[in-house]
């Protein structure tokens, strides 16, 4: 088990360093770097200034060289400094994960809470009507464009009905603690945890039916039902437990949706988590806000996908890794 | 002798499969939802296919912009203005001199004017100047193709939006019928573009086995666990023609449609890959393999006559699936503005601005949402339905 984790670990590593150079690639491809930007502000600058300046900051390096110099440094834990705000980027990242963690945390949460038991549900009756009807639900949410949603969202109980805000983080300048603070919070939290749930509840949903149909087809569920056992037992203890198995590869698996999702969802709705952020550092060319927060997201996916790996062996004892 | 026969056994089987065809047709025809959604999608690409021939009908295009009729509401009829009339009719009747002076002669054997003597042009548009609601009658009565297409300028001052305009005043029917052809063609590009490279590297990774499989799977596998949607818009921000290899594939220049499509493909082979390559190794163990290749099939016959339509059926079922979960990746990045780049109209970036007009206009930001909301749940029940048809262990006698 611990040769399987290590491996993982590794190739986990490689992974991230790969597609580090990749996005450190991709990212200088873009038109302008910090002394182009500089020049166009500053038109007195000279032609030799310019080279004085590109040399200085290493700039005129080939690009291998220049990645390796920026892997050496992060791997040290200097971050550098963005270009947008104009202050280190580690003060940046650390509260708006925190935000992106409340965000996802929540919508999971929801979707969990929705999909698990519907799916139980409809898998336990297949074929009637609340079947029927599960099952289109979890067609729509997967089907649901989730910016889309959150227009819709926006457009039904910011704009209409005025019970929410249509965008935002917390109200700004409310200086709120404890309790009322919890739930300023809250309230700029459900829209956006709606818009981002709706497509897990969909994908867990489904799984839910299909595992609980597979898990009840099994022999020792007709053995449970011969011996006299109450139909909660049977269903939960032996059916349930049985089901949940793939469902925990789905769901840890699902982090990339999920952060996927959020890039999305905190860019409809303004939201100050780590997904606008990458998205907005990408777009407007802040070349080390955009690496780190790049870095950080994709760190965070593929450590969810370790454990997913690692929580399916501990689940379920036929598995092994050797 | 054996040996051919058995080959002639194997160039019947193409019979073998249309029979299988037949079977999930009757299998398909059974999931009420998959029908409902394979219809309801033939019927948009008919309307996307025929988007030219619904602007002759409504009057109106995609492009044509108009300060005076933004954010009309659904339903709205507009009437152009006199002195935007008078111009159009005049560029109209002196764009030529034959027809204006064959417009005067009808209109002076009509009885209905006068020629004084001046330019033909000159006395047209005298008449025309005195136009009230009668002269189209008359015009019609002319009856020839000068005055037909006179009408057809008259035709033109009066629009009717059947779904309102955009913030330019542009007909939203007809954009949302022309970004029923871009938003799909993605979608179906896509699906069937990654299916192929999902084939090759599926089929290469299954057939010679060894470090081939294990480099390919290594590299699939890694790409299915990452967060598809940062790397897409790393990919999509920058502009790709720089890249070394893709520059000369993108020799077109930066058409943003080529440019999502590649981005998309780049990110959505992995499915495919995976089923092909397991197909590929179940089957290879399977008996009927094993006899075939005793009766001495060649590999090539095995490929064709074996493994190719087991394949085939779960691929169909994956390219299904995959055009609508693309129809969904190219509305969320043209969302985003790094899609497809307006004016072009597609599904996506019809919602780029939505957000700023929710109070002018939500009709806006809700129609073309819902076109993609339905094109992509009709692509998952049609799916749903196909995985239903081909699965053996469903088939309903």
């Amino acid at each position: 088990m611990s040769a399987f984790i290590l491996r993982r670990l590794l190739q986990t590593v490689v992974v991230l360093i790969l597609l580090s150079f990749v996005c450190y690639y991709m990212m200088s491809l873009m038109p302008g770097d910090p002394i182009d930007i500089m020049v166009s502000s500053n038109p007195k600058m000279t032609a030799e200034d310019v080279t004085r300046l590109k040399s200085l900051y290493g700039l005129d390096q080939p690009i291998t060289v220049r990645y390796w110099h920026w892997l050496r440094d992060f791997s040290q834990g200097d971050f550098g400094y963005s270009r947008t705000y104009r202050i280190p980027v580690q003060e940046m990242i650390a509260p708006r994960l925190l935000n992106t963690l409340y965000l996802s945390a929540l919508a999971l949460t929801m979707a969990l809470m929705i999909g698990i038991p519907l799916g139980v549900i409809a898998g336990l009756n297949p074929g009637s009507r609340f079947d029927y009807v599960a099952n289109f639900f979890s067609y729509g949410g997967i089907s649901l464009p989730s910016f889309w949603l959150g227009i819709l969202l926006i457009i039904v109980f910011a704009v209409k009905l005025e019970w929410l805000p249509a965008g935002g983080t917390e109200t700004i300048g409310a200086n709120l603690s404890g309790w009322d603070a919890f739930v300023d919070r809250l309230k700029y939290l459900i829209l956006p945890a709606i818009s981002l749930m709706t497509l897990q509840a969909g994908v867990y949903l489904r799984f839910a039916r299909s595992s609980m149909i597979e898990a009840m087809g099994n022999d020792f569920i007709r053995t449970a039902k011969a011996k006299g056992l109450s139909r909660f037992r049977v269903v939960w203890v032996h059916g349930f437990r049985n089901a949940l198995i793939p469902l925990i590869t789905v769901v840890s698996l699902s982090a990339s949706a999920i952060f996927s999702g959020a890039i999305i969802t905190e860019t409809v709705f303004a939201y100050q988590g780590v997904g606008k952020l990458v998205f907005d550092s990408i777009v407007g060319n802040d070349f080390n806000m955009a690496m780190v927060s790049f870095m950080i997201s994709i760190a965070m996916v593929l450590t969810m996908n370790l454990l997913a790996d690692i929580l399916y062996a501990l689940a379920d004892p036929r598995i092994s890794y050797s | 002798m054996n040996n051919a026969e058995s080959l002639q056994q194997q160039a019947s089987a193409p019979q073998q499969a249309l029979t299988m065809g037949q079977i999930i047709r009757a299998q398909f025809v059974q999931h009420r939802m998959a029908l409902a959604g394979f219809w309801l999608l033939v019927l948009l690409i008919l309307a996307a296919l025929s988007a030219p021939l619904i602007g002759t009908v409504t009057g109106n295009d995609a492009e044509s912009q108009s300060v005076f009729n933004r954010y009309l509401p659904p339903m709205s009829r507009v009437a152009m203005p006199r002195s935007q009339q008078d111009q159009a009719l005049e560029t109209f009747v002196t764009a030529s001199e034959q027809r204006a002076s064959a417009l005067l002669e009808q209109l002076v054997a009509a009885q209905l004017t006068r020629a004084t003597g001046q330019l033909p042009a000159d006395d047209v548009l005298d008449f025309l100047d005195r136009r009230d609601a009668a002269t189209p009658g008359q015009l019609q009565s002319l009856a020839s193709a000068e005055s037909l297409a006179l009408l057809a300028v008259y035709a033109g001052f009066n629009k009717f939006h059947l779904l309102g305009t955009d913030e330019l005043g542009r007909d939203v029917l007809m954009r949302l019928i022309y970004g029923t052809r871009v938003s799909m063609g993605v979608g179906l590009l896509v699906a069937l573009a990654s299916a192929l490279v999902g084939v090759l590297v599926g089929s290469l990774a299954g057939f010679y086995g060894g470090w081939i499989d294990a480099v390919l799977m290594r590299i699939t596998d890694s790409m299915l666990s990452l967060p598809i949607l940062p790397l897409m818009i790393v990919f999509a921000a920058v502009e790709l023609d720089k890249l070394p290899l893709l520059g000369t594939v993108l020799a077109g220049g930066n058409d943003s449609i080529a440019k999502l499509v590649i981005v998309l493909v780049m990110f959505s082979w992995m499915q495919a890959a995976r089923l092909v390559r397991g197909s590929i190794l179940s089957i290879r163990e399977r008996e009927f393999v094993l006899a075939a290749r005793a009766l001495g099939a060649k590999d090539s016959t095995i490929i064709a006559s074996h493994i190719i339509p087991n394949v085939a059926a779960p691929l169909l079922v994956a390219v299904t699936l995959g055009v609508g979960n693309s129809i969904l990746w190219e509305a969320a990045l043209s969302f985003l503005g790094l899609g497809i780049n307006p004016p072009t109209p597609s599904w996506g970036n019809m919602l780029n601005n939505a957000q700023e007009i929710i109070h002018e206009a939500p009709q806006l930001a809700v129609m073309p949402g819902l076109l993609i909301f339905i094109t992509v749940i009709c692509f998952n029940f049609v799916g749903d339905g196909l995985q239903d048809a081909i699965d053996p262990k469903s088939i309903r006698r």
